[in-house]
C-alpha cells in the first residue's frame, strides 16, 4: 500500500497517514453496506486523520503521480493495482496536485470523498467527470491543480506548403431556418444607455434563486412542464426520451429518499398528463430497480410497507416484485413482497396466474387468495392452477376458491378429487360438490363411496351429506337402500355397505322433512358406533343445527 | 472529533450522493464510447504498428481494418465526427478518456502519429476498410522533411481519404496560472462555434448530446474571461446559428459573473446558452420558421436534450433555462427561471443585432431593450446587462470626435469605461479594421453611435 520506507518527516507520515484513510473511507462503500459500522469507522478515521494532518503541519500540498502520491518529495502513498490505487484514479483523472488548507472544513472533507467515492463504485458520468465535480465544489479549504483537457503543443506552426492542402470534407451541416428567434418582440425606441450601478441585496435573491432550490423541485417542475409541453407539440404517451426522463427523476428522487417528491411526481404525472397517462407511465416505469431501491429503504424485519410508501406501489414492477419472490425470500420480505404484489391486483392477475404454479406453497397460496379476494371472476382459474398441484395445501386451497367462485363452476376436476390420495382433499371435494353441484355429480360421490377401498367415517358423513345437498331427491332413493342394506349371508355388511350405511345417515340428516322415524329405528337395532352415530344426526337435527338445514 | 450522530448523518449522506450519482450514470452515451473508442485506439495505433513491417495490401491487415471500419461507423453514428486524440499516453475521443492501461495498441499510437506531426485525427464520416488501408498506407510512408503533417494531410487527399483531418501534436493544459495566460482566445471561441454546429448537427442527425466538449469550452471561456476581445471580433466566425449561440453564451457569461453567481452554475448557464437554439434541429422544416419555429424550439431542445441521459443539477438547470428561454418576465404561468431569464436577455440582443444588422448599431439594440426591462426582461438583470456591454457593446460602429471611425470590439470593462471600449479603427461604412485595437478610455473620445 504505502511506501515500503515509510515517510520520514511528520507532515509526510501524517499525510500518509491521511491518505491512506482517504483510500480505505472512498473504496468501503463498494466493500461493505452503506449503513455498516466499519464504513462509519473508516468515516471517522478520515476525519480525524485529516483533522490532525493540518492542525499539526498545516497547508499540506500533495503531488499526485500515476501510483504514488508525494508531499515535500516524499513518497507518502503507493499502491500500483490499478482497481484500488487512489493516485492511479486521482491522476487519470486528471488531478496532477491536491492541497489540503488548515480551514478545510469537514464538510468538504466529505465532499472530497463523495467525489472520489463515487468514481471508486464505477459509476461513469459523462458530463461530470471527476474534474468537473471537484471544480464544482468550489471548496474552500482544498485547492486542486488539474489537466483542463489538452492544448495544442506546437511551438511554432508548421510553414504553408506550395501548393495548399485541399480542403477536409465534412458532412453537410444543418441549419435552421434563416429567421430563426423571429419574430421579435416589438420594442420601443431606443432609450439612452447608462451604467447604474446594482446594489448587492438587489443581486444576492438572483443568485439565490439561481443556485439554489432543491434538484428534486427542479426536477419535479420540469416533468411537469414537459408533459405539458408534449401535449402541446404531440409527443407520443409513450415518448422514450420523456419516458427515460421520467425514470431517471423517479431513480434520483428514491435514492435521496426523498418520498414526498416521489409522490409528488406521481400525482403531477395524474394532474397534467389525466389518469391515463399516470398508469401508463407508472407501469412503464416500474422496473426492478424501483423494488430494490424501495425495498432498501424499508427495514428488512419489516413486514409492511411504511405507510409513505404505498402510494409507490403503482411504481413498482411486478415482474420485479414476482422474481424477488421466487428467490426464497426471508419471512419478512416475503410477506412485504407479497404485499407488493397484492396492490398490483386485480389489474396485473395475468402475470401473477402464469407463475403461480412456479412458487413455493405457501407464496402461491398468498397469491392465490390475493386473486381471489380482489378479482372473484379469476377465481376458477387459480382453483385450476392449485387442484393440479402435488401439495396437498394448494389442491385444499382451490377447492376453497371454486366453493367462493362466482358463477357456474367446473365440476369434472372436483370429482377427480374425490379419488384424491388424501383424505382432507376427498372431503373438501366432497362438501364442494355438494355446494356447488347438482344431479351431474350422484354417480361420481356414489362411485367414490363404492369404490371397493376402506371409506373413513368422515369421508362416508361428507359424501353423504353432499348427495343430500346437490340432489336431495335423487338422494333420498339412495339412502333408503343404503341405510337397511341386505347383510351376506354369516358375514354380515361389507366394509362398502357400511360404509355407504353411514354416508346415508349422515345425509338424512339434510333431507326435507324428519329423518327421525328412520334414524330412530336404525339406532335401536345398532349398537356401537352406527347408534351413535344415528343418535347424534338426529340430535343435530333436532336442534336445527345442521348446515344444510339453515 | 466528531459525535456518533454526526458521522451517521455523514454515512447517510455519502450513501444518498452515490445513489444519485448511479441515477445520473449515463451508460448509454460514455460507456459504449468508451468501449469503441478504446477499440478504435487500438485497432489504430496497431495498425499503424503493423505498417512498419508489413506492405498495406498484406491481407494481414484484412481482419484488423474490418474490425476498425466497423467501432468507426459505430462512432460516428454515436458522436457525429469523431475526434480521436492522443496526448501524452492517453487517447481521448471526443474529450472522453478512452485509454486503457493494458492494451499496448493506443500508446503506440501517440508515437505513430507524432511521427508525422500528427497529435490527433478528425474522422468526419465513416471510411470503408479500403480507405482506412490507404490511411494506413499514409501513414507508413516516411514523414516529409517539412510541413509534415501538412504533408501528409495532402497524400491523405490524393489517396482518396478525404474525410480524414489531421490535427497538431497536443500536451495535456493545467489550470496552472501560466497555462491560464496562454490560452489563445481565437481558437477557444472557434472550438466553442463548431461545438455547437456539431452539436446542431448530431441531434438533428438523431444522435445525442455530447455535453462535455461543450462544458470544457464553457470552461474555456470563463478562464480566458468573457470580455476578452478577442473572443468578441472572432465570435461571428462559422455558421450563423452556431455563431449566435457562442455570442449568447458570451453575454450571458458576462451578465452570470456581473451577478456573482457561484462558478458552477456559471458553467451551466454558458452550457445552456450554447445549446439554447438546438430545438431547431428537431423541428419538421414547415414548423421551424416564423412564429411556430419561434413557440416551438424551446421544447423540442429541451425534448432533444432528454436524449442525454443522467440525472444532475447540471443537466436539469440546463433544460430549465432551455425550455425558459423566450419566456417573458411576466409570464402568466409562472416567471421563468433565473438562467432562462439570462438567457433571453442575451438571446433578444443577440437576435436584434442579427436581423437588424446595418439598420441599427447594437448600442441601439440594447437601449430598445432597456426600455422594455420589467415587462419583457427582468429589471435587475437587464441593468446588468446594460452595464457588461456597455454605451457602445462589441460590434458597434463609432463615429469618433476627431472624426475618424471605429468598430468597438469589448464589452465595458469597468464602470470607468462604461463609454469607452476597445476598437479598431476602420473605413465609415465599418470594414477595413485597423490592425492595432485603441483604447477610448486612454485617448479618443465618441461623438456618436452608427448603425451598420
Amino acid at each position: 500500500m504505502n511506501a515500503e520506507r515509510g515517510p520520514r518527516s511528520p507532515a509526510a507520515q501524517a499525510a500518509a497517514a491521511l491518505l491512506l484513510a482517504l483510500s480505505r473511507a472512498a473504496r468501503s462503500f463498494i466493500l461493505y453496506e452503506p449503513g455498516n459500522a466499519i464504513v462509519r469507522q473508516f468515516l471517522e478515521d478520515y476525519q480525524a486523520k485529516a483533522r490532525g494532518a493540518v492542525d499539526e503541519h498545516g497547508e499540506l500540498n500533495i503531488e499526485v503521480r500515476p501510483f504514488e502520491m508525494l508531499v515535500q518529495g516524499e513518497v507518502v502513498y503507493r499502491d500500483q493495482d490499478r482497481e484500488k490505487s487512489l493516485a492511479f484514479k486521482l491522476f487519470r483523472d486528471g488531478v496532477r496536485r491536491l492541497s489540503l488548507l488548515r480551514l478545510v472544513t469537514f464538510e468538504e472533507l466529505l465532499k472530497l470523498l463523495e467525489i472520489l467515492a463515487v468514481r471508486y463504485a464505477g459509476v461513469r458520468q459523462q458530463e461530470e467527470d471527476t474534474l468537473t465535480l471537484l471544480r464544482k465544489a468550489e471548496f474552500g479549504g482544498i485547492t486542486i491543480v488539474g489537466v483542463e483537457g489538452f492544448a495544442p503543443a506546437e511551438e511554432s506552426p508548421e510553414p504553408a506548403l506550395d501548393a495548399p492542402v485541399e480542403n477536409v470534407e465534412r458532412a453537410r451541416h444543418l441549419q435552421p431556418p434563416a429567421g430563426f428567434d423571429t419574430p421579435l418582440p416589438k420594442l420601443s425606441s431606443p432609450g439612452p444607455l447608462h451604467y447604474r450601478e446594482v446594489a448587492q441585496e438587489l443581486l444576492l435573491p438572483i443568485r439565490a434563486e439561481a443556485g439554489g432550490g432543491t434538484m428534486a423541485e427542479l426536477a419535479v417542475s420540469l416533468v411537469r412542464d414537459l408533459i405539458q409541453e408534449g401535449a402541446r407539440a404531440g409527443w407520443p404517451t409513450n415518448d422514450p426520451e420523456l419516458l427515460g426522463f421520467l425514470a431517471e427523476v423517479r431513480d434520483g428522487l428514491l435514492a435521496e429518499r426523498d418520498l414526498a417528491s416521489l409522490r409528488r411526481l406521481i400525482d403531477l404525472l395524474g394532474e397534467v398528463g389525466g389518469a391515463e397517462m399516470r398508469q401508463e407511465t407508472l407501469r412503464s416505469l416500474g422496473d426492478a430497480h424501483t423494488l430494490d431501491l424501495i425495498l432498501e429503504s424499508v427495514r428488512e424485519d419489516a413486514a409492511r410497507l411504511p405507510p409513505d410508501l404505498v402510494p409507490l406501489l403503482p411504481l413498482v414492477g411486478i415482474d420485479a416484485a414476482l422474481e424477488r419472490l421466487g428467490a426464497n425470500p426471508s419471512e419478512a420480505r416475503r410477506r412485504l413482497l407479497t404485499q407488493v404484489v397484492l396492490a398490483r391486483l386485480p389489474r396485473e392477475a395475468d402475470v401473477v396466474l402464469t407463475r403461480l404454479p412456479a412458487f413455493d406453497p405457501r407464496i402461491a397460496r398468498d397469491l392465490g387468495r390475493g386473486i381471489v379476494g380482489r378479482a372473484p371472476e379469476r377465481a376458477v382459474e387459480v382453483a385450476r392452477q392449485f387442484l393440479a398441484q402435488s401439495d396437498e395445501e394448494l389442491r385444499l386451497e382451490g377447492l376453497a376458491a371454486l366453493e367462493s367462485a362466482p358463477g357456474e363452476i367446473p365440476l369434472r376436476p372436483v370429482r377427480e378429487l374425490l379419488g384424491d390420495a388424501s383424505e382432507s382433499v376427498r372431503v373438501r371435494a366432497a362438501e364442494v360438490l355438494g355446494c356447488r353441484g347438482d344431479e351431474s355429480v350422484i354417480d361420481a360421490l356414489k362411485a367414490a363411496l363404492q369404490g371397493g377401498r376402506a371409506i373413513p367415517p368422515r369421508e362416508a358423513e361428507a359424501i353423504g351429506q353432499a348427495l343430500a345437498r346437490a340432489a336431495p331427491i335423487a338422494a333420498s332413493r339412495v339412502f333408503a337402500d343404503w341405510i337397511a342394506p341386505r347383510a351376506r349371508f354369516l358375514r354380515g355388511l361389507s366394509a362398502e355397505q357400511r360404509a355407504c350405511q353411514w354416508a346415508a345417515v349422515a345425509g338424512m340428516g339434510l333431507l326435507p322433512g324428519s329423518p327421525e322415524q328412520v334414524l330412530g329405528a336404525l339406532a335401536e337395532r345398532s349398537e356401537g358406533e352406527l347408534r351413535r352415530h344415528c343418535l347424534a344426526t338426529l340430535a343435530r337435527w333436532r336442534k336445527g343445527t345442521d348446515a344444510g338445514r339453515e | 472529533m466528531l459525535v456518533a450522530n454526526e458521522l451517521a448523518r455523514a454515512q447517510e449522506h455519502l450513501n444518498r450522493a452515490i445513489g444519485r450519482a448511479r441515477a445520473g450514470e449515463d451508460r448509454e452515451l460514455a460507456q459504449k464510447v468508451r468501449e469503441k473508442g478504446e477499440t478504435l485506439a487500438h485497432l489504430l495505433g496497431g495498425l499503424l504498428k503493423m505498417s512498419r513491417v508489413h506492405a498495406a495490401d498484406n491481407r494481414a491487415f484484412d481482419v484488423p481494418l474490418g474490425q476498425l471500419a466497423s467501432a468507426l461507423e459505430e462512432l460516428v453514428r454515436l458522436l457525429g465526427p469523431v475526434h480521436l486524440v492522443a496526448v501524452e499516453d492517453q487517447v481521448y475521443v471526443n474529450d472522453v478518456r478512452v485509454r486503457s492501461e493494458s492494451r499496448a495498441g493506443e500508446s503506440d499510437l501517440g508515437v505513430e502519429l507524432g511521427k508525422h506531426n500528427v497529435g490527433g485525427l478528425s474522422f468526419h464520416a465513416p471510411l470503408a476498410a479500403p480507405t482506412l488501408r490507404a490511411l494506413v498506407a499514409a501513414f507508413a510512408e516516411k514523414p516529409a522533411g517539412v510541413a509534415p503533417r501538412q504533408s501528409l494531410q495532402k497524400k491523405l487527399a490524393e489517396g482518396g481519404v478525404r474525410s480524414v483531418e489531421l490535427a497538431p501534436r497536443f500536451r495535456f493544459r493545467t489550470e496552472e496560472r501560466e497555462e491560464l495566460l496562454n490560452r489563445d482566445p481565437v481558437d477557444a471561441i472557434r472550438r466553442a462555434v463548431m461545438l455547437v454546429a456539431e452539436s446542431f448537427d448530431n441531434l438533428g442527425a438523431g444522435r445525442t448530446l455530447s455535453a462535455l466538449p461543450l462544458r470544457h469550452a464553457v470552461v474555456e471561456m470563463l478562464e480566458i474571461g468573457p470580455w476578452a476581445p478577442e473572443l468578441w471580433e472572432t465570435v461571428g466566425e462559422g455558421m450563423p446559428h452556431a455563431a449566435h449561440a457562442a455570442a449568447v453564451a458570451l453575454i450571458s457569461l458576462l451578465v452570470g459573473r456581473a451577478v456573482g453567481l457561484r462558478a458552477s452554475v456559471l458553467q451551466d448557464l454558458g452550457l445552456a446558452a450554447l445549446c439554447h437554439d438546438l430545438g431547431y434541429a428537431g423541428l419538421p422544416r414547415e414548423m421551424s420558421s416564423g412564429p411556430e419555429g419561434l413557440a416551438r424550439h424551446p421544447a423540442e431542445g429541451a425534448h432533444l436534450m432528454l436524449r442525454q441521459h443522467g440525472y444532475n443539477e447540471a443537466k436539469l438547470r440546463r433544460l430549465r433555462a432551455v425550455l425558459d428561454h423566450h419566456r417573458d418576465h411576466v409570464e402568466p404561468r409562472s416567471r421563468p427561471s433565473i438562467l432562462g431569464q439570462i438567457l433571453r436577455l442575451a438571446d433578444d440582443y443577440t437576435t436584434l443585432c442579427r436581423v437588424h444588422a446595418g439598420r441599427i448599431s447594437p448600442a441601439d439594440a440594447l437601449g430598445a431593450m432597456a426600455q422594455a426591462a420589467g415587462r419583457l426582461y427582468h429589471p435587475i438583470l437587464c441593468q446588468v446587462m446594460v452595464n457588461v456591454l456597455g454605451r457602445y457593446p462589441p460590434g458597434t460602429l463609432l463615429e469618433l470626435e476627431d472624426g475618424r471611425y471605429a468598430r468597438s470590439v469589448s464589452p465595458a470593462r469597468a464602470k470607468e469605461s462604461f463609454a469607452a471600449p476597445l476598437a479598431r479603427l476602420c473605413d465609415p461604412s465599418g470594414r477595413a479594421l485597423s490592425a492595432e485595437r485603441i483604447d477610448l478610455a486612454v485617448s479618443g473620445a465618441v461623438r456618436r453611435a452608427l448603425p451598420g
